[in-house]
């Protein structure tokens, strides 16, 4: 028989079945038994305890200065170093407040409360339920539109406008070209709707295009925020 | 991807110089097609009506409904710093949600280095949600209860479609061909163009884009076309059987077809143009809005 | 975990840096970068066995350090919640990528396949002439599942338990997954024994697997 041809047992059967759980550091009194009586399973053990000590032992590795220059660029494009000491830095902390839409939620939410609480000396605007209703409206848009009309509405688009202004540089070209045509699009209907709205305060048809115009306003500017967060 | 391409190499390094240039000469047209981008493909089996979405941020997409229980999806990009992931749920059986998204390696990879192009063939009851903000997208053969679109610039073209769609582009062209069931499209700036429709529900919407809507309309379907600036051009047989509500504050209407004026709007809009009317029996409900933009109606 | 040496003097100014980058000072940043890149990236490298991968994860990690940087509130040391975050990072694109990386345009191999058995060895000792160099090679040649468990657990120290709360897996299935790791890395270091001492680089298609 050709002594360099292993003999598989059923002990080196059982012995592998161990060996896990002995590496780790469990009794299993059946391993270091048959590692006497087997120099075959016993080759392996060392190979794998010699193993662990290696990769213990594996040198950190260093990365290019690539990787720093790409970091501390993108950091700088988000402004996450701060300009100024001071009462700023621990302003924007706060992760949330520089998040557009949770800041335009909590202008609208006071707003809409100084709304409600207000003596009314004035109708109400007619609120566009068909536009509204659709679901090309976003979340935010479409509770504002129920609870407070076209005025919280007009806040919560100067909200995302600020907002959008602020971080429109980071949009590729072509995004941003897209977004301003829109944009001045909106303004222009938003104009003309107001325009006639002076002449005639009762055209419904004036008042629905208004509060589509922002509606859509809104929610183009959320959708190129998002798009400018990465999502 | 890198890996198999240091093999190649390594292989053709070890080979006899003659060889190798005749072999490199024959591969040559080989590595220019190679070189127009990365391909990957790949089949997934999954359950009949899987829900499939695509993350992109420019190249054209286009997906194709098939009679496989599969989604194959054909990728290509342009840089080998883009790269397109995927994620299949349940990990080990069936996939019920596949979702594809391409994502950047360098984030200093910009312009038309972020193309991805992708080909996907679907199951035709498939669900898709398509996010292609630079690109385009174009959505063939299928038979789906939930499918939405959405691009910045990018056009998006749907053909033989079933199902509840929504399209929406800030910028991009819509163009709906021989779709059933429900339709919404949103646009800003726009062109919005239905052709041949079979829905039963449509509400389309552009501000400045215009509207074009060539076909009949479908018995007890409900249309409501909005166009802020845009002109707005009906096109319907002699047969379309609809109750007609158009109108425009400082556009112009102007109709072909025969009504039946139903009634006087009870709002007063002294300087708008309003029509109510029948035409037949009105049996689809036709509803054409516009603020400055001209509403016509025609007769093919 | 095994490489955590945090000397008092050390963990002093790496509170202040950590408190000076709170305050988005970019000098902190960098020094904060400076004190742990090695660290990430060689984490990042080892699990995902190429040097551009782990570059964009290294940088990727870090960015989601600086935006998350606020949220440290000092439970746990610095390091260790950032070795964490540099985890997750890499496992979501170990995940993101697992169909893609395997079978787009490979044959999906499953990571059940059983390890290889010694029928017929000799006594050789292996690893007696097995250098970092050939483990690196080892290493980024495993199947990413068993690679994950082997870099998390022998090299950077994790427990089971930790592995097992990182891979949303059972402590049993992290230490049988671990076990056939190191039993194929054995594998993979004999095959190519010869090839690795004469200095020669093997492409991971020349290793034969004997069954």
């Amino acid at each position: 028989m050709d002594d360099t041809r292993r003999q598989r047992t059923a002990e080196c059967d059982c012995f592998e079945l161990e060996l896990a759980a002995y590496l780790e550091g469990e009794s299993r009194p059946f391993v270091p038994a048959h590692l006497r009586e087997c120099r075959f399973c016993k080759v392996v053990f060392e190979d794998l305890s010699r193993l662990r000590t290696l990769a213990r032992e594996l040198p950190l590795e260093e990365p290019s200065r690539a990787v720093w220059s790409n970091i501390r660029a993108q950091l700088a494009t988000q402004r996450a170093f701060a300009e100024t000491a001071g009462v700023w830095n621990w302003f924007w902390q706060w992760d949330f407040l520089r998040r557009p839409l949770p800041v335009a939620t909590f202008a609208c939410m006071l707003i809409l409360g100084c709304w409600f609480t207000a003596p009314r000396n004035y109708p109400q605007p007619e609120p566009a339920a068909s536009l509204a209703a659709s679901r090309g409206e976003t979340d935010l848009v479409r509770s504002m539109a129920f609870a407070g009309g076209a005025t919280g509405l007009e806040q919560a688009v100067r909200e995302l406008e600020a907002a959008f202004k602020a971080r429109e540089r980071s949009l590729a070209p072509d995004v941003k070209a897209t977004y301003e045509h829109s944009l001045s699009s909106l303004d222009a209907s938003i104009r003309e709707c107001n325009d006639s709205l002076q002449r005639e305060p009762g055209n419904s048809l004036a008042h629905e295009y208004l509060f589509a115009a922002y509606s859509q306003k809104a929610e183009v500017l959320s959708s190129a925020l998002e798009i400018d967060e990465g999502r | 991807m890198a890996d198999r391409h240091q093999q190649i190499t390594k292989k053709a390094t070890a080979m006899p110089f003659g060889l190798g240039i005749i072999l490199c000469s024959l591969a040559l047209p080989g590595i220019l097609v190679a070189a127009d981008g990365n391909r990957s493909e790949k089949t997934f089996e999954t359950t009949p009506s899987p829900r499939v979405t695509v993350s992109n941020m420019t190249g054209q997409i286009l997906v194709r409904g098939w009679d496989k229980p599969q989604v194959h999806i054909l990728c290509t990009v342009i840089s080998p710093r883009v790269e397109v992931d995927s994620e299949v749920l349940p990990p080990n059986e069936l996939a019920d949600k596949i979702h594809f998204s391409t994502h950047l390696l360098d984030p200093l990879t910009v312009g038309k280095d972020q193309t991805a192009d992708y080909s996907l063939d679907v199951p035709m009851g498939s669900s898709l949600e398509i996010r292609n903000p630079q690109g385009s997208v174009r959505i063939e053969k299928l038979q789906s209860d939930d499918t939405s679109v959405e691009t910045v610039g990018g056009a998006i073209l749907i053909s033989d479609f079933s199902g509840h769609l929504f399209v929406r582009s800030i910028g991009g062209n819509i163009d709906v061909t021989r779709a059933s069931g429900r339709v919404e499209a949103y646009s800003i700036t726009g062109d919005l163009h239905f052709v041949s429709p079979e829905t039963s529900k449509l509400r389309a919407t552009t501000t400045s884009g215009r509207i074009f809507f060539e076909g009949d309309f479908a018995d007890g379907g409900d249309y409501s076309l909005s166009a802020y600036s845009g002109d707005m051009d009906i096109v319907c047989p002699r047969s379309a059987s609809f109750e007609l509500s158009a109108k425009t504050v400082r556009g112009k209407l102007e109709n072909e077809m025969p009504m039946t004026i139903r009634h006087q709007p009870a709002t007063p809009l002294s300087s708008a143009n309003s029509l109510f009317g029948t035409h037949l029996t009105g049996k689809a409900t036709v509803s054409l809005k516009s603020f400055s933009g001209t509403i016509r109606i025609r007769q093919r | 975990m095994s490489q955590q040496k945090t000397a008092a003097p050390k963990a002093a100014s790496e509170t202040q840096l950590v408190g000076r980058a709170q305050r988005g000072e970019e000098e902190a940043f960098a020094a904060l970068f400076e004190m742990h890149k090695r660290r990430v990236y060689s984490l990042c490298l080892r699990m995902t066995g190429n040097v551009a991968e782990a570059e964009d994860l290294t940088q990727e990690a870090f960015l989601q350090l600086f935006r998350k940087i606020s949220t440290f509130r000092g439970e746990s040391a610095f390091s260790t919640w950032l070795h964490r975050l540099a985890v997750n990072v890499v496992l979501m694109h170990l995940r993101k990528k697992g169909l893609q990386q395997v079978s787009l345009d490979e044959v999906d191999t499953s990571q059940d396949e059983p390890v290889k058995r010694d029928y017929g060895d000799n006594d050789r000792r292996l690893l007696g002439s097995v250098d970092r160099i050939s483990l690196t090679r080892a290493i980024a040649d495993l199947p990413p599942g068993y690679r994950t468990v082997f870099v998390l657990h022998d090299v950077e120290g994790y427990e089971h338990n930790e592995i097992a709360e990182i891979m949303k897996c059972s402590v049993g299935n992290s230490k049988s997954q671990l076990h056939k790791a190191r039993m194929k890395l054995r594998d993979w270091l004999r095959q190519n024994q010869g090839l690795m001492t004469a200095g020669e680089p093997v492409a991971s298609d020349q290793a034969p697997t004997e069954r």
